[in-house]
């Protein structure tokens, strides 16, 4: 991975960075949906929900599904996972951290005995 | 650093968007007394927390409620991983501020051994992103470094 040229991760966080957006990605999760369905829940208007959806688009999180006339959005999972490879060095470095956790736990244990 | 840590014990890694939150689960045989102890003696935690594996510079641990903690690894004496215990719940939980996160070791008797989950909660997105690129940037330098000592050692032999 190329961890210099990270704008398009810069630029998924920072629209992460917004509870509404969390929230409008969290529906999404669970299916498509259109301007109006999201608006609904969240009390917000729809040119609200419009900008939101334009900060996430531009993210590439979201894509707009294939029904030109509801225009319905949904997540984009190749974005998502962008995101989860980008921990994977964060997780090896815990889960190397928890291998010498539990030798040294194995060792401690065995003295006791 | 072991071949296949993958394989030989996984550990449970998951991102909670919703709350930036990273949530890492790992299984033990010790009891939960026995990790707790590992978690909150210097002696111990020097032993085990640099990933690299090799035993900590310097580890103090001030344990109580506003106490600090400061470990210090070899590699990198220049950061430090360092914060604030906020809760101590002697063997169930420790709770810390670190870094700018809040850190949770919640530790449950489970068949006779320990679940732990270890949880990394940013305030927010962005700073998740910060907190996960110095991370990263530690444990590439270990990485680099464990090559450095594989190629002295090699050479030296």
């Amino acid at each position: 991975m190329n961890w210099t040229s990270s704008t398009q991760l810069d630029t998924a966080f920072a629209a992460l960075s917004d509870p509404t957006r969390r929230a409008i990605l969290a529906r999404l999760a669970l299916g498509e949906a259109t301007v109006s369905e999201l608006s609904k829940p969240f009390a917000l208007t729809q040119p609200t929900v419009s900008k939101h959806l334009k900060v996430l688009e531009q993210a590439g999180l979201i894509e707009g599904a294939r029904d030109a006339q509801r225009r319905p959005r949904r997540l984009n999972a190749a974005a998502m996972k962008d995101m989860a490879e980008w921990l994977e060095p964060f997780r090896r470095l815990w889960e190397s951290r928890f291998d010498n956790l539990d030798r040294h736990l194995a060792t401690t244990v065995k003295k006791e005995k | 650093m072991p071949p296949a840590a993958d394989t030989l014990a996984p550990t449970g890694f998951e991102i909670d968007r919703a709350t930036h939150t990273i949530r890492l689960t790992r299984d033990f045989a010790a009891d939960p007394a026995q990790v707790f102890a590992a978690w909150t003696q210097p002696e111990q935690v020097a032993c085990w927390w640099d990933a690299a594996g090799e035993p900590l510079a310097r580890c103090e641990i001030d344990l109580r409620v506003g106490g600090a903690f400061a470990f210090v690894s070899r590699g990198h004496p220049d950061m430090p991983f360092a914060g604030i215990y906020r809760e101590i719940a002697p063997p169930a939980w420790i709770v810390f501020d670190a870094m700018g996160a809040v850190g949770r070791v919640l530790l449950a008797e489970a068949e006779g051994g320990t679940h732990m989950i270890v949880e990394i909660e940013c305030a927010t997105a962005e700073q998740l992103e910060q907190f996960v690129k110095m991370g990263v940037h530690i444990g590439t330098g270990r990485t680099l470094d464990n090559l450095v000592a594989h190629l002295d050692g090699a050479g030296a032999a």
